[in-house]
């Protein structure tokens, strides 16, 4: 970025930085989950329906000034402030936990895969629609989905912190619990865990997750750490928790070296990150493949 | 059906008219069934006679369309068929048995304590008892089939069975990796008193293995010794043409 230093980064963007690393840390741990379900596709598909659902917010917001009598202005949505925010927040929920709902194994006809798939093919539509009945969503939906992210604000900030928190926090104390009804649902019903209990707490987190991410971070930075770190840290994982800690340090690490890259070459932030941690997949490869040779 | 007298005074498992199947159709009717401590029964029949139905009834993953089902709480070690598990999750061998202490402990207390000097002494006994003390570390996937179908076996004793219920335990594992495992199985049937229900294709196996078996045929359970229902004839008019061997 042209004329200014890291210092002066650090003090014009430390939300935008914070964010990221936060996102680095947290969002992989979700990611393994999806991976080793090998339901990755997810990760793909609910930060597009998340952002179908910010930008139906847009399109019906001149109805919902006008009859829900609640005072949001465009300059709120676009400026980031709270009720903006939450108004944002409402409506990825919506759409992400709804997409939940109808996707899941076991729901509706055809194949897993392709009911998501489906999906996400209209979901992108939708966006494009809702984008294009409301001009000022326009501008901001763009920018969301470039991963345009610096000017993230301390709202935004305090809601991706404390969203991610609870996250990481379940996780930690949890994951067990969680991996067991994930491997052998069988064995788990037998040792007379509530299956469909942790079910559905893995599916709130991740669904809180990627709503918030895509509010916050945009769904380019949040469906590549969901993917990227995961995906190369199993080639090298030997146990489960070794996979959980190298997924979230490469997460770390592609956030911070996506940072670099995007200050030094004036690119938008989410990209970045999500190349940065495409480089690092190929050293890893490379040591994952020496390391079977051997 | 003939029921036999279990070993012991108190039932492990106990079917009383119980039917099992799928929504709403049962595949297996009229279970009357005991097993009790001590005892090693084998479940076997044809193809699609429904063997795996009447395990996961007794097991309690299937709940009776019709009838009761008895099950001690806690007391059933259940192995489940090591191809139904997925091998992209990167789990290690002391991972995977830790998961059976997983029911005695919630995630709250197993963050306090975790990973729990205790539970890894566990883990590590129950290792030992299977003969892989010295594969904790290993990924499980890197395994030999027969070495992993004893880390499951070392799973399912982290609940202290009284009952162990194995689902194809031989399934896809080389001949002398079964009869490894299957003298593990005896081993735990004999010196811990522990009863075990055993769901075979091998029917040497099991003739060799279980004094008693389960026949299920045309949705029907039958109990009986395995010398009797296992001899040639019987075979001949329970499995037809496609009889598989006995030759040991």
């Amino acid at each position: 970025m042209d004329g200014l230093t890291w210092t002066e980064m650090f003090d014009f963007f430390g939300f935008a930085i914070a964010a990221t690393l936060i996102a680095g840390l947290v969002c992989p741990l979700v990611g393994t989950f999806l991976l080793v379900r090998r339901t990755g596709f997810y990760g793909i598909a609910l930060p597009q329906f998340a952002a179908t659902g910010v930008a139906f917010g847009f399109a019906i917001l001149p109805w919902w000034q006008e009859y829900m009598g609640v005072g949001i202005q465009s300059s709120d949505l676009a400026a980031g402030e709270h009720i903006g925010l939450n108004y944002h927040l409402f409506w990825a929920s919506l759409f992400t936990f709804g997409a939940l709902a109808a996707l899941l194994p076991g729901r509706g006809r055809g194949t897993e895969t392709a009911r998501v798939a489906a999906g996400f093919a209209l979901a992108s539509a939708l966006t494009i629609l809702f984008v294009h009945s409301s001009p000022v969503g326009d501008i901001y939906v763009h920018e969301l989905l470039r991963g345009e992210i610096l000017a993230i604000g301390l709202h935004e900030f305090d809601t991706l912190a404390a969203v991610l928190g609870v996250v990481l926090v379940v996780i930690v104390i949890f994951h067990r619990d969680l991996v067991l009804v994930s491997y052998d649902r069988e064995s788990a019903v037998v040792l007379g865990k509530r299956v469909m209990g942790w079910e559905l707490l893995l599916q709130v987190i991740t669904g809180a997750t990627i709503a918030t991410g895509v509010m916050t971070v945009g769904p380019v930075l949040l469906f590549g750490l969901l993917v990227i770190p995961p995906f190369a840290a199993r080639s090298l994982a030997r146990s489960m928790t070794g996979f959980f800690v190298l997924a979230s340090s490469l997460g770390v690490v592609s956030a911070g070296l996506g940072l670099s890259i995007s200050f030094e070459l004036d690119w938008p932030l989410g990209p970045a990150v999500v190349v940065a941690g495409a480089l690092l997949f190929l050293p890893i490869q490379l040591i994952a493949s020496l390391r079977r040779w051997t | 059906m003939s029921l036999a007298e279990p070993a012991g005074s108190r039932p492990l498992l106990r079917a009383e008219g119980a039917s099992f199947g799928y929504g709403g159709v049962a595949v297996i009717a009229g279970v009357d069934l005991e097993v009790g401590p001590g005892e090693l029964l084998g479940i076997v029949g044809p193809n699609g006679a429904g063997k795996t139905t009447l395990f996961r009834g007794l097991l309690g993953l299937l709940p009776p369309l019709s009838g009761r089902l008895h099950r001690c709480r806690g007391a059933v070690g259940y192995v489940p068929q090591r191809e139904e598990l997925d091998a992209v999750y990167p789990l290690s061998v002391q991972e995977i048995v830790h998961m059976g202490g997983y029911g005695r402990i919630d995630g709250w207390r197993r963050w306090w304590r975790s990973p729990g000097e205790e539970e890894r002494e566990r883990v590590a006994t129950c290792l030992d008892a299977v003969g892989l003390a010295s594969a904790s570390q290993e990924p499980f996937a890197a395994l030999s089939g027969g070495q992993r179908q004893r880390v499951l076996i070392a799973r399912a004793l982290m609940t202290e069975p009284e009952l162990l219920m194995l689902d194809e335990p031989t399934a896809g594992v080389d001949r002398s990796a079964a009869r490894e495992v299957l003298e593990l199985i005896a081993a735990m049937n004999r010196e811990r008193g522990m009863a075990v229900l055993i769901v075979a294709h091998q029917l040497d196996q099991v003739r060799e293995l279980a004094p008693e078996v389960l026949v299920v045929k045309d949705s029907r359970v039958v109990r009986g010794a395995s010398a009797e229902l296992l001899e040639p004839k019987r075979l001949d008019e329970l499995y037809g043409e496609s009889r598989p061997s006995l030759e040991i």
